[in-house]
């Protein structure tokens, strides 16, 4: 079998949701010694990628993104002790994540960092009701590249703005790109709370945070 | 007399609008349950009720979207579910005029089966038969709203026919996608509207998500795949924060009213308005809805 045609096997896999199989090709390439970062870019990474398409699509609902996502998280888990490169060098980023304080929804955050976990970012999902403090201190902690903040109520909204208002406070506003995300957020929030971005929904984020790291 | 208007084809049943956002206006703090203020602050939750009543709602909703017992559990207030679905039934009679209607009003209980949460139908059953019991005694009709999964639906549906002989409206929630419309799980209009007719639900509905533009659409093709009474509940817009923290809907009363006549003239039974719209919307369709006669 061709490389490339091992990558579209890897791909289709990814797509029809086949745990077991996108696990046995991960497997195979550490095996035959192939080029890992290939076989990450062009067989699992073209896999994900075309699960987003198939959303948007209106072919794919959530459990296949998040089915989807795990699978190839699951992948990458196998995958990455065996690339050769350093992990800095092969994750396209680091993003911590959260819901803000007082608020339990956590379902659209949970899918955001399963995206971008399975999209090859480093992700730290700290869950739901987590406080603005907290959230900067493991940003600084993790040196991460990119905080993402959800709310799915207009009175827990507030607290992304109050999230950047600490970083401009502390004179670490430019350390980050910070994003927000959940049902309520508009583009007028996002100019409102001088945030980076916003997105509708997970592969929007994915899309967004891609666009922000370039 | 509910059953008399679904057989009076000239009466188009007026519901209320939403409670949630109408109870963020009045300023309750981040991460609170707005079910727990049936007993924290009753005469709010009695205010609303009343509001809706006196702008021209034939019916209005218990203030127990949230008192499910899975997602009480996520408050940790599971253990005060009789109080909060009791007291919620006890805040709506006090202003229920005469001749008007309680509905006993169940939300998503906040959890997803696999591969999204860990939920089971069992669960789901289980936990709405815990509030449904509360409910029965002082309600006269149900309305399952927002549900974004069949099954879910389906639980909650035979949880209710386990304790209650009453009139169902069951509303899922959809969204629009390129290929029609659809729940974020996935599940088509025409599956959600067969299964549940299979349940024989009195009303089928639509609720939440989708603007009142976009529910016009919603209700076209639900006249193709039903002939059982339509319920719509679409949302206003989407929802910015002012300067001063409050939140601002910013679709006028009467566009939304004009497209909920559209959508009366398509065929609803029953409309009325979820997320953002307020007694004045009520008025506004109750407005609209006179001069159709």
């Amino acid at each position: 079998m061709s490389q490339e045609s091992f990558y579209k096997e890897i791909s289709e896999a990814i797509v029809s949701l086949d745990r077991e199989k996108a696990i046995s090709f991960a497997k195979k390439a550490i095996e035959e010694n192939m080029n890992l970062l290939d076989v990450v870019e062009k067989g699992f990474g073209a896999g994900i990628r075309r699960i987003g398409e198939l959303w948007e699509e209106g072919e794919f609902f959530l459990p296949e993104l998040m089915l989807g996502g795990n699978i190839v998280q699951e992948s990458m888990e196998i995958l990455l002790p065996f690339l050769k490169a350093n992990k800095e060098d092969i994750m396209s980023g680091k993003v911590v994540i959260a819901t803000i304080e007082g608020d339990i929804h956590s379902i659209g955050k949970t899918i955001v960092a399963t995206m971008l976990s399975a999209n090859g970012f480093e992700v730290y999902d700290l869950g739901a009701d987590v406080s603005a403090e907290k959230i900067i201190n493991t940003a600084l902690e993790k040196n991460a590249n990119i905080i993402g903040v959800s709310a799915l109520l207009t009175t827990t909204m507030i607290g992304q703005k109050k999230l950047i208002e600490i970083l401009q406070d502390k004179g670490i506003r430019d350390k980050f790109k910070v994003i927000l995300g959940g049902a309520p957020v508009t583009q007028n929030w996002v100019n409102e709370c001088q945030a980076d971005g916003y997105a509708d929904n997970a592969i929007e984020a994915v899309k967004l945070i891609k666009k922000l790291m370039d | 007399m509910f059953k008399e208007w679904l057989k009076d084809d000239s009466k188009i049943i007026l519901f209320d609008g939403g409670m949630g956002t109408e109870i963020f206006k009045r300023g309750i703090k981040p991460g609170k349950l707005p079910d727990i203020l049936n007993m924290e602050q009753s005469e709010i939750v009695t205010e609303i009720h009343k509001a809706y009543y006196e702008a021209g709602s034939d019916m209005c909703q218990t203030n127990t979207f949230g008192s499910s017992y899975m997602n009480l559990q996520k408050y940790k207030l599971e253990d005060r579910i009789k109080e909060i679905n009791e007291k919620a039934i006890e805040n709506l009679k006090k202003v229920c005029p005469p001749n008007h209607l309680i509905v006993g009003d169940i939300g998503p209980s906040g959890e997803y089966k696999p591969p999204i949460g860990k939920a089971t139908y069992e669960q789901w059953y289980s936990s709405y038969l815990k509030q449904i019991k509360y409910l029965e005694p002082g309600i006269d009709l149900w309305h399952i709203e927002t549900i974004s999964d069949i099954e879910e639906m389906v639980a909650a549906i035979q949880a209710v026919k386990e304790v209650s002989k009453k009139p169902i409206i069951s509303s899922m929630t959809y969204k629009k996608t390129k290929r029609g419309f659809f729940t974020i799980m996935g599940n088509s209009l025409k599956d959600c509207i067969e299964k549940v007719e299979n349940e024989n639900v009195e009303i089928i509905g639509g609720n939440c998500t989708l603007g009142s533009k976009e529910m016009i659409e919603l209700i076209k093709e639900m006249k193709n795949i039903t002939n059982k009474p339509i319920s719509i509940k679409p949302n206003a817009g989407k929802p910015r924060l002012t300067q001063g923290g409050i939140t601002h809907y910013d679709q006028s009363e009467q566009d939304f009213a004009k497209d909920i006549l559209q959508i009366v003239k398509l065929g609803a039974k029953i409309v009325g308005g979820c997320c953002g719209t307020s007694p004045k919307t009520i008025k506004e369709i109750k407005k609209g809805l006179d001069a159709l006669v």
